[in-house]
């Protein structure tokens, strides 16, 4: 598989994705944000950052990249895109994905590791997984999913939501929820399912940092 | 042609900034405020035939996100 990790002006987990992927065994290439083709992959990965300094929104001034562009011809096609953190607030806000990322509840850039289920979806990326329950990093401020009701039903009937935050034990409740986020969502996908969006860094949980991250990155294989 | 353009977190949405400041007011004034919301505040100045088209654009593609937030443009009047 071959694997595009994209940079924007203030993307940070560019290098830490190139490292996931090439660990995982897929062939990796930098993509600058002026480029406006993407054939040449198998899957887009946007990394977690704060591109263009988080100003309007965090990922608002993203969508206005050529590579925006090419994006949403490289989903037509069925690529897969896998938006991590910034790279999924940056999905909502091409409206890739719904709803939006806000500020946490607690108001603080929040960074720990957490857990997360994997919840039966539509999700392509998410099948070869082989256990549910996942550990690995958040760190962010603006993580709060929140959508309409209209959006969360249909994000549930679905079967879109592709994971929840949880307790050790995989249990969804009000304390293991660490943002805020509506029924504890952490990622969600697309229609097709061709298209990932989560907040916690897998990224950050493969070789010497960690296994589940090479478990969440299975289909790289 | 000037305007000034207000973005707020529509009504129903969590606004974290504004809970926080207005518990702090109200520990402050010994009060208890209903509700303090926190927006953004721009000032646009643009010259063009459709100017108003374009910062109606403005406002609702880049500067708001419709999921979460509405937006409110005051045109400044050419005799100010």
């Amino acid at each position: 598989m071959k694997v595009a990790i994209v940079r924007f002006l203030g993307t940070n987990c560019d290098f830490d994705c190139e490292f996931a992927a090439s660990y995982m065994g897929a062939k990796t290439r930098f993509v600058w944000h002026e480029e406006t083709n993407l054939k040449e992959f198998d899957c887009v990965i946007l990394p977690g950052g704060f591109s263009y300094g988080d100003y309007l929104r965090a990922g608002a001034l993203a969508k206005f990249t050529k590579l925006a562009n090419a994006l949403i011809d490289f989903d037509k096609f069925g690529g897969y895109i896998l938006g991590i953190c910034n790279g999924f607030q940056i999905l909502t806000e091409l409206h890739l994905l719904e709803g939006a990322l806000i500020t946490n509840t607690n108001l603080r850039f929040i960074h720990k590791h957490v857990y997360i289920k994997r919840m039966p979806s539509i999700c392509k990326m998410t099948r070869l997984i082989e256990k549910d329950i996942l550990k690995m990093p958040i760190a962010h401020k603006e993580g709060n999913f929140y959508c309409d009701e209209k959006t969360l039903k249909k994000l549930n009937d679905e079967t879109r939501v592709v994971f929840r935050y949880c307790d050790k034990k995989g249990t969804i409740n009000e304390e293991s929820n660490p943002n805020g986020s509506l029924e504890n969502i952490a990622g969600i996908c697309n229609k097709k399912g061709n298209i990932l969006g989560l907040m916690p860094h897998p990224e950050r949980a493969v070789s010497f940092l960690g296994e589940d991250g090479e478990y969440f990155f299975s289909f790289l294989r | 042609m000037k305007a000034t353009i207000i973005v707020k977190p529509k009504k129903g949405v969590l606004d974290p900034q504004g809970n926080a400041i207005k518990k702090v007011a109200s520990n402050y004034f010994g009060v208890d405020f209903v509700d303090i919301r926190a927006g953004k505040y721009f000032e646009v100045e643009l010259n063009s035939d459709n100017a108003k088209d374009i910062i109606e654009k403005l406002a609702s593609q880049i500067l708001s996100n419709e999921i979460i937030e509405d937006y409110e443009i005051i045109y400044e009047s050419r005799h100010s």
